[in-house]
């Protein structure tokens, strides 16, 4: 692959770099051939011979990746002397695909919970996508806190070859963001049944007392692996929702419940429906599904 | 001459000001102008909820923040007489988790944050160094990778998992499971043997001397020749105060400043804000120039990090490197380098120690909710040093919390007179080039500084 190399901008605005650390920590195979497929000419943290000074001189970037939340306020934060929403503008000028890469990019996220600057939004808020000539695509949010690193690769990967890719209502890949963090968990057995579980334990589904998200939090983190080896629900921590737009939300280690009954159910299931098969699926006592995995 | 430069390839963003006499640094200013305001977004949530927000004060030393936030929140119980039981197992895996992000970080560091910065001095082309593309870049971005999936079997991912919660840890793996973070922790301890020491494993945990400089071989032998070309052994020597709040499973706490001792009292921490800026005033303050803090012990700088916990716990090769190059850039790198392979040894040993059979949680009986009021402290050794998390709160709702990083510590501003930790090192710095390789050896992380 020695011909011309798409590419790629990682511009950081308001951020933990968790984001660019969930890259680095992608399956090193697959973040070894995205390096040789593209030419990542600016990382603030990766790349050495760049400054953002040469890159804002450029005419053409083919992939502008976003982390971190925007805002215009420069007390609290500016990159290279200018606003975070400044520079964002500039660069998507040049852009012909802008990836949101994480939560913070796509809605402001964590971010957005510093109430004494009530300037901060994410990259899509902003960009009034009509007004860039050069963009091929509508912007493309990969939501999650962080993200996974393998969605950035997919997506890129897939803009490349395909220049297109279906986006849900949130302008998330529908084909990573279709299905639900529930799907693939480990614990699923437990759900169906309604064995509550607890902290510290194998077994039960923490979507009872735990406060997980897994059912209404469009995620492939138990479809796609983290790390290539597990997920927050499977080794025993709840999801907290953290793709969606209402993340972070109060309480997210609990269950809000009513009369003993998760008050959210899970996504586009009647409450009747949820509440009928709940009630029939409490009246078995499944011995299995009551003792411990292993001995 | 004044320069004023942006440095990038931190954990964020900094402006270095210099000002210069002769072709040395005469004096310098550190400024961190970008504020996320944590502890401002901690008021007012629940307290169980701050486990998910603290991870995120910053993408690569989370789990400190994880693990400080946990133990504040079961300093809250111990302060009311109602001290939870933890087992062995919860506190051993939280060490692992802890260990396990610093080793990544560790790496990380040295491969894309110093040895290109070191390697310019005397190359433009850095080869299979070069970020991105290069061997040796790449392998060490892989080791690190693979590092952290340990970390991903009990956290479930990383980063940002939260699997530490007051009563013990929300994971409960088996033995198949220790026994891959083992091999995982194999994979570092082959790359630290073939490509950063260049000596076996073992032969390198027994170095003990100044002349065991001379066994090294590859990455750590490159870097010491470097280093000696260009002086680094004499340049970025600071206060040679040191600070390690918190014991870890390979140092202990204490503090020198003539002499050692472990006597440490954290009322005696204060911040000071002079020269920061403040969320409630428009500054047009000439003496404001940075969002970081400074902090003090008892009214004086101390560093802290991977070299002031090697110094407190007189780990014997760093204390006798200190000894002939002091507080230099050189001991600094070396000590942090030096702390992967203890970090990877000592890791080991505690995967081994883990009990399967014992309950990775225990339900704690009272919920903080049911507390009217409480405050406690928690301290934590992170990737850069010691850190401090105090917390109040009333009714499980959390009424103020303070963070105090290791950056803070090391690169916060001046007091009156007295210069912070960095810009002392900083000053005699014989060119902007040194001056930012003395900057980022004590690791600089803008993100931390934003609390």
């Amino acid at each position: 692959m020695k011909s011309h190399k798409p590419t790629i901008v990682w511009y950081q605005a308001v951020t933990c770099n968790g984001n660019t650390h969930s890259l680095l920590s992608a399956s090193s195979s697959r973040l070894e051939l995205f390096l040789n497929s593209f030419d990542l000419i600016y990382h603030p943290s990766l790349t050495i011979d760049t400054t953002l000074d040469d890159i804002l001189k450029l005419k053409d970037i083919d992939f502008l990746l976003v982390e971190g939340a925007i805002t215009s306020d420069e007390k609290y934060y500016s990159i290279n002397q200018n606003s975070t929403k400044n520079i964002l503008e500039k660069l998507s000028q040049k852009a012909k695909y802008i990836i949101s890469v994480g939560s913070c990019a796509s809605y402001g996220g964590v971010h957005k919970k510093f109430e004494q600057n009530d300037d901060i939004l994410g990259v899509e808020e902003i960009i009034d996508t009509k007004k860039y000539k050069n963009l091929k695509h509508e912007i493309v949010n990969l939501t999650g806190c962080p993200v996974h690193p393998e969605w950035i690769l997919q997506t890129v990967f897939s803009l490349n070859s395909f220049s297109r890719m279906s986006l849900d209502d949130e302008k998330r890949p529908r084909e990573l963001y279709s299905n639900l963090a529930h799907h693939g968990c480990t614990r699923n057995e437990y759900f169906e049944w309604k064995v509550e579980g607890d902290f510290g334990q194998k077994e039960g589904c923490l979507f009872y007392d735990q406060g997980c998200r897994g059912p209404m939090t469009h995620s492939s983190c138990n479809k796609i692996l983290w790390n290539d080896v597990s997920s927050k629900t499977r080794a025993g921590m709840p999801c907290i929702g953290c793709t969606e737009k209402d993340f972070p939300r109060e309480n997210m280690l609990e269950t809000k419940k009513n009369i003993g009954i998760p008050l959210d159910v899970p996504l586009g299931i009647p409450k009747r429906a949820y509440l009928s098969i709940t009630g029939v699926a409490k009246t078995f006592k499944i011995d299995r599904l009551n003792k411990k995995l292993m001995d | 001459m004044k320069t004023v430069d942006i440095v990038e390839r931190i954990e964020g963003e900094a402006r270095l000001n210099c000002t210069w006499e002769n072709g040395f640094v005469k004096d310098t200013q550190i400024d961190f102008l970008n504020f996320r305001g944590f502890e401002y977004i901690l008021e007012g949530k629940p307290a169980l909820d701050a486990l998910v927000y603290t991870p995120r004060i910053c993408g690569i030393c989370g789990q400190a923040h994880l693990k400080a936030t946990v133990e504040a929140l079961e300093n809250i119980y111990k302060s009311l007489n109602e001290e939870l039981v933890i087992t062995n197992k919860a506190k051993i895996l939280r060490e692992i988790g802890l260990n396990i992000e610093i080793i990544d970080s560790h790496i990380k560091w040295f491969y894309m944050f110093i040895l290109p910065d070191v390697i310019k001095l005397k190359e433009n082309d850095l080869k299979e160094y070069s970020p991105l593309k290069g061997k040796r870049w790449l392998e060490a971005c892989k080791t690190a990778s693979e590092t952290i999936k340990a970390l991903a079997i009990i956290g479930g991912q990383w980063p940002h998992t939260s699997y530490m919660i007051p009563g013990g840890v929300v994971s409960d793996p088996t033995l198949l499971d220790l026994t891959s973070m083992m091999n995982y922790l194999d994979l570092a301890i082959n790359f630290f043997e073939d490509s950063i020491a260049g000596v076996s494993f073992d032969k390198y945990l027994s170095f003990n001397s100044v002349d065991d400089l001379n066994i090294l071989n590859e990455d750590l032998k490159y870097f010491t020749n470097l280093s000696f070309e260009y002086s680094l052994q004499k340049y970025g020597t600071s206060y040679d105060r040191h600070l390690a709040l918190s014991d870890s499973s390979i140092s202990k706490r204490g503090k020198i400043r003539q002499r050692l001792t472990d006597k440490l009292d954290l009322n005696k921490i204060k911040e000071n804000c002079d020269r920061t800026f403040k969320v409630e005033e428009d500054s047009k303050n000439k003496e404001k120039h940075t969002w970081s803090k400074a902090v003090t012990y008892n009214s004086m700088f101390y560093e802290t990090g991977p070299f002031s916990r090697a110094m407190v716990s007189h780990r014997e090769f760093i204390y006798e490197l200190h000894k002939s190059y002091k507080d230099s850039v050189f001991t600094r790198v070396m000590a942090r380098v030096d702390e992967i392979a203890h970090l990877l040894h000592s890791t080991k040993e505690l995967i081994k120690q883990v009990d399967i059979s014992e309950e990775s949680y225990i339900k704690p009986k009272i919920s903080l909710k049911d507390i009217p009021k409480a405050n406690a402290k928690s301290v934590v050794e992170a990737c850069r040093g010691s850190l401090y998390h105090n917390v109040s709160i009333e009714k499980g709702i959390i009424t103020k919390y303070d963070v105090i990083t290791p950056t803070v510590w090391n690169l916060g501003p001046a007091i009156k007179d007295e210069k912070g930790v960095a810009q002392k090192a900083i000053i005699g710095s014989p060119s902007l080039d040194i001056a930012k390789i003395v900057l980022r050896s004590f690791d600089v992380c803008s993100v931390c500084t934003t609390h």
